[in-house]
């Protein structure tokens, strides 16, 4: 006869989750921007609605009728940051207990296939083993019920979570219940703002400010004033992505609310296709998986402003936490870049992303896009050539001043540890880059030029740019034409051109960069016409200048793989030793 | 005296933009995506979003009221002194210099 055992019980199921925790921020962002929006009527009744200069008996009305939409206003606002921020805070609970969910699914898969094994044991167990077998049984049933009591307290929590949720919307359904509480509760953004640092100030102390702010006082300035800190050098780039979230948000919502009538200016539409672009960059960057945690790749908004430079806007959208990133690279795009190309420049961005974390999963990354400065509007593969912009060194010299603030700030806003900060130029912003470097200092640790048409004219060596020139590198597809713009030896387009011209050529061996191999395996055959194509092809996937350009940025000097340098003999044309090899394909995202 | 200024007309495009502003935010609130609660908040989510777009489009309604209002005093202003104008040069041709 068998012995008798107890088995221990079955664990019960866990419950299903349906969240997304990633929708309800988006959610809690609307609100957000949609507080802002009437704050500013709640400002705007404070300030500008005032009409000083009437009087009389209708001015005294008017001015007394509209007091009542100010506080009315201003207590919405407010009640609607509050939901913003609890939704925000749901999210986060929300996506704790998904995660504490999966660990319970684990820990209950693990139980059965326990004991299953034990029930498996007991039905052949002879008498002399029962004892010990029901100790297993029994150590099992511990387990289970320790399980059990982690269940019901996910539960509990899970519940509570949404209970706290659900008050909060419910608390702040009823407009009278609104203003009862939040009219004439003074704004934490008020004290905030008007202790801000001038426009003087450097970034060093716009960082100091935002860093005595409480955590209430930062929430507040995000929400009412995100164009007061969303653009200013010296703020965390977590905090400029959440007050840009808010402006971009805001400007959506209102631009598209005009379209919908008819009654956008033509101003306007530019400026709400710039606002789309950013959107739109900021999704081809979500988009992305983390080829080594495989979760979705997080993107910042670092600049935005769509109506900068006449209308062709300013963005900079980065894949990767800039605040905590090992390595950092931030890419200065060159011709057509604008506003408008922020898009397709989000998803350039993604793929040096995707490569530097390939190559090295040990370390994190940043890489971010700034499109910070006027570059020229036109290339000759994209309705004609801006000849006054591109043969003219005034755009990136101005630029590069913008850029050398940017690293300053961007340098200024981190705690602890610097990141090891790579700033890559291509095309017009590698002259972009290369004036910056010059006449301002960029704070970079390695500075990469592809695709240069000229480092600009005050540029003659590496040695000029104010860092060691073993941390300056060039990489050139040897068909790429406007790679093949810059001065060679001394024949220089300045002189040819009465003054026009981008400088030297930085792959040419008397320039002392370092150059690495750029060569495309679809490059074109011959420098003709559709040779153009190879200067849009240093950030794809597989390609050399991807993996060497991934490799600097994360600091593994070892693994670039160095080309030839061009050589301009008096004799003859300058000669690329490029031209002949064979280009490789080495992997950048882990893809066959 | 009573004026009433160009800065009056000035004000009245300025609600009118704030109208615009929190006519755009109530949509926003309207269309904030609510599906990603969970089945016991999203009920009252859909409810709040649905009253609050009301509350915002009321707000926004009052700032287009305000700049109507503003409009409309210009108006009467303009009409009065038209009329008292009128009323003066009908009356001129009544007036003698009397010395």
């Amino acid at each position: 006869m068998s012995p008798v055992i107890t088995p221990p019980p079955v664990p019960r199921a866990v419950p299903p989750l349906v969240v997304d925790p990633g929708t309800i921020r988006t959610f809690a962002a609307d609100l957000l921007a949609a507080s802002a929006q009437v704050d500013d009527l709640g400002s705007f009744v404070a300030g500008a609605a005032r009409i000083g200069d009437w009087e009389g008996v209708a001015s005294t009305a008017y001015h007394q009728a509209i007091r009542p939409t100010g506080r009315r206003a201003d207590a919405m606002s407010l009640a609607l940051r509050h939901v913003a921020r609890r939704a925000d805070e749901h999210a986060d609970a929300l996506q704790r207990l998904v995660e504490r969910r999966w660990s319970l699914v684990d820990e209950r898969s693990h139980l059965i296939g326990a004991i299953e094994a034990l029930r498996d044991r007991a039905t052949a167990a002879p008498a002399a083993l029962a004892a010990d077998l029901q100790t297993a049984c029994d150590d099992c049933a511990l387990r289970v019920r320790r399980f059990e009591a982690d269940l019901d307290t996910w539960v509990t929590d899970v519940i509570a979570a949404e209970e706290a949720m659900r008050e909060a919307f419910a608390r702040a359904l009823d407009l009278d219940q609104v203003e009862q509480r939040y009219a004439g509760v003074e704004d934490p953004a008020d004290a905030a703002l008007s202790a801000a640092p001038g426009s003087g100030a450097t970034p060093a102390e716009v960082n100091a400010w935002w860093g005595s702010l409480t955590r209430a006082q930062r929430r507040a300035v995000i929400a009412t004033a995100p164009g007061s800190i969303g653009n200013r050098d010296g703020i965390p780039p977590g905090a400029r992505d959440a007050a840009n979230t808010v402006a971009l948000g805001r400007d959506l919502a209102e631009w598209g609310y005009l379209e919908e009538r008819g009654l956008l200016t033509a101003d306007e539409e530019r400026w709400l296709e710039n606002a789309r672009s950013a959107r739109d960059a900021q999704h081809a960057i979500e988009q992305g998986i983390d080829p080594v945690d495989l979760v979705p790749v997080r993107s910042q908004l670092y600049l935005y402003d769509p109506t900068a430079f006449d209308g062709d806007g300013a963005v900079a959208v980065c894949a990767g936490d800039l605040a905590t990133a090992d390595n950092v690279a931030v890419v200065v795009p060159g011709f057509g870049s604008d506003g408008a190309s922020a898009g397709y420049q989000g998803e350039r961005v993604l793929t040096l992303h995707e490569s530097s974390r390939t190559l090295d999963s040990s370390q994190s990354n940043a890489s971010m896009v700034w499109i910070g400065y006027d570059a020229p509007d036109n290339t000759p593969w994209d309705g004609g050539w801006d000849g006054a912009g591109v043969l003219d060194e005034d755009l990136a010299t101005r630029g590069g001043e913008r850029l050398a603030d940017t690293i300053d700030g961007l340098r200024a806003s981190r705690d602890g540890e610097p990141a090891h900060l790579t700033v890559i130029g291509h095309s017009y912003g590698s002259t972009t880059l290369g004036h910056g470097a010059h006449d301002h200092g960029v704070p970079a640790d390695d500075l990469v030029f592809v695709g240069s048409p000229g480092v600009g004219g005050a540029t003659d060596h590496a040695t000029d740019l104010g860092v060691d020139p073993g941390h300056v590198w060039a990489g050139a597809n040897s068909r790429d034409p406007v790679a093949n713009l810059g001065n060679h030896g001394s024949w220089h387009l300045e002189s040819a051109l009465d003054g026009a011209g981008l400088g030297d050529d930085p792959v040419e061996d008397d320039f002392g960069a370092h150059r690495f191999r750029a060569e495309s395996t679809t490059r074109a055959d011959n420098d003709g016409i559709e040779a153009f194509g190879d200067h849009s092809k240093y950030f794809d996937h597989d390609t050399e200048s991807l993996y060497n350009i991934s490799q600097v940025v994360n600091g593994r000097y070892g693994a670039v793989r160095p080309a030839g340098h061009v050589t301009d003999p008096w004799y003859t044309d300058p000669q690329d030793p490029e031209w002949g090899r064979r280009p490789g394909s080495p992997d950048t995202d882990g893809r066959p | 005296m009573q004026v009433v200024p160009l800065s009056v007309g000035r004000a009245a495009r300025s609600w009118d933009e704030q109208h615009l502003d929190v006519a755009a935010a109530a949509g926003q609130i309207g269309a904030a995506p609510v599906h990603g609660f969970p089945d016991a908040v999203a009920g009252a989510a859909a409810r709040f979003v649905a009253t609050w777009q009301r509350h915002a489009a009321a707000l926004a309604a009052r700032a287009e009221a305000t700049a109507d209002g503003l409009r409309v005093t210009l108006a009467d202003h303009l009409r009065t002194d038209e009329a008292v104008g009128q009323d003066q040069l009908v009356l001129r041709g009544f007036l003698h210099e009397i010395r």
